[in-house]
């Protein structure tokens, strides 16, 4: 009845691997108990997982604030700072996509950028070291959008751009 | 299929396969034998097991994958060993799978407990596994008399029955 001899070989390999199994969880333990700082068998409190921060790969340029290219109309601006800066001031027409530094930008709003169809994306932040601008902009970069600059000094500096055209 | 199955070269590229998994398992054990807490955050990273589960996971695996890549190795008990290797195989690829899909930026932990950097998980760590995986089921199936310590003590139960047994006359 090979049928039946096959099925037993299984189960032989079965019994095996399970008596393997038994022995080494009795070693592990026995060994674990022994050591001068073994550890808790039920680890009662949360690891702290050293997650690194998402990095954009991509390389992306800076861009003076007072550049012509930063204000025309075939470009698109994106503010990188948090919803409630973006509302105290923003430029002109520009949508608002807070970075996160733990956090990936969610992926619907990339695929909102690449297909917006504008010449370029030109990301602005805080202005701050890092640049949050900077950093997204790299951001959106290695993710696969073209023609991705940064503002140099960010929000601060567009807004004396923005002032400065305004005058004029 | 059948005359595939029965050839008595698997003996030999089983042997092949098993020396090499049970290379690779001694390799991975050494660091998480050695610094079982390191290797507890390393599984925690996964994000996957139950926080109870997983100090006893760093405990057991690495002692588990010490014993069995010596099994495979000396020929002892060789099909329960593949059988486990298989099965820690599986469980490695379906967690890296997870992490992958969840874009976690780790190392997988498996020769060794460092960052990200150095050693990301990837597509291609699972394809890694897989191909781990394939081998260690290759000597479980069809590495039917296997070189080693199980031919000088076979057990009738351990091995499945020739091929051609159907053929025999009962």
């Amino acid at each position: 009845m090979p049928r039946v001899a096959v099925l037993h070989s299984w189960r032989t390999a079965g019994r095996d691997a399970l008596v393997a199994l038994v022995v080494c969880a009795g070693v592990g333990s026995a060994v674990n108990a022994l050591r001068p700082h073994g550890l808790a068998f039920v680890q009662r409190t949360e690891y702290q997982i050293l997650v690194p921060c998402p990095e954009g790969t991509g390389e992306a340029p800076g861009m003076a604030a007072d550049d012509p290219a930063v204000w025309e109309t075939r470009t698109l601006l994106v503010d990188a700072r948090s919803a409630a800066e973006h509302g105290r001031w923003h430029a002109p027409g520009s949508t608002n996509l807070p970075f996160d530094y733990l956090e990936p930008a969610p992926k619907a709003a990339v695929q909102r950028l690449a297909g917006s169809g504008a010449a370029r994306v030109v990301v602005f932040g805080d202005g701050g070291d890092p640049d949050s601008g900077e950093q997204l902009a790299r951001e959106l970069a290695g993710a696969g959008i073209r023609n991705v600059f940064f503002v140099e000094g960010g929000a601060p500096r567009l807004q004396a751009a923005a002032a400065a055209r305004g005058a004029r | 299929m059948s005359g595939f199955l029965a050839c008595r070269a698997h003996a030999f590229f089983g042997l092949a396969a098993r020396l090499y998994l049970g290379a690779i398992f001694l390799l991975a054990c050494w660091h998480k034998l050695v610094d079982p807490a390191a290797f507890a955050v390393d599984i925690a990273t996964y994000q996957i097991l139950p926080l109870g589960l997983v100090n006893v996971m760093a405990i057991v695996l690495p002692w588990v994958e010490l014993a069995a890549a010596l099994m495979l190795i000396l020929g002892f008990r060789t099909r329960g060993a593949a059988l486990l290797i298989a099965g820690m195989m599986a469980m490695f690829c379906v967690a890296i799978t997870i992490a992958v899909a969840k874009g976690l930026d780790m190392s997988c932990g498996c020769f060794a407990s460092q960052g990200a950097a150095e050693d990301p998980i990837s597509w291609r760590t699972i394809a890694r596994d897989g191909g781990w995986l394939i081998l260690a089921l290759y000597v479980l199936v069809l590495d039917r008399t296997p070189l080693g310590l199980d031919r000088l003590w076979p057990r009738p139960s351990a091995q499945p029955p020739p091929l051609d047994a159907s053929k025999e006359p009962s």
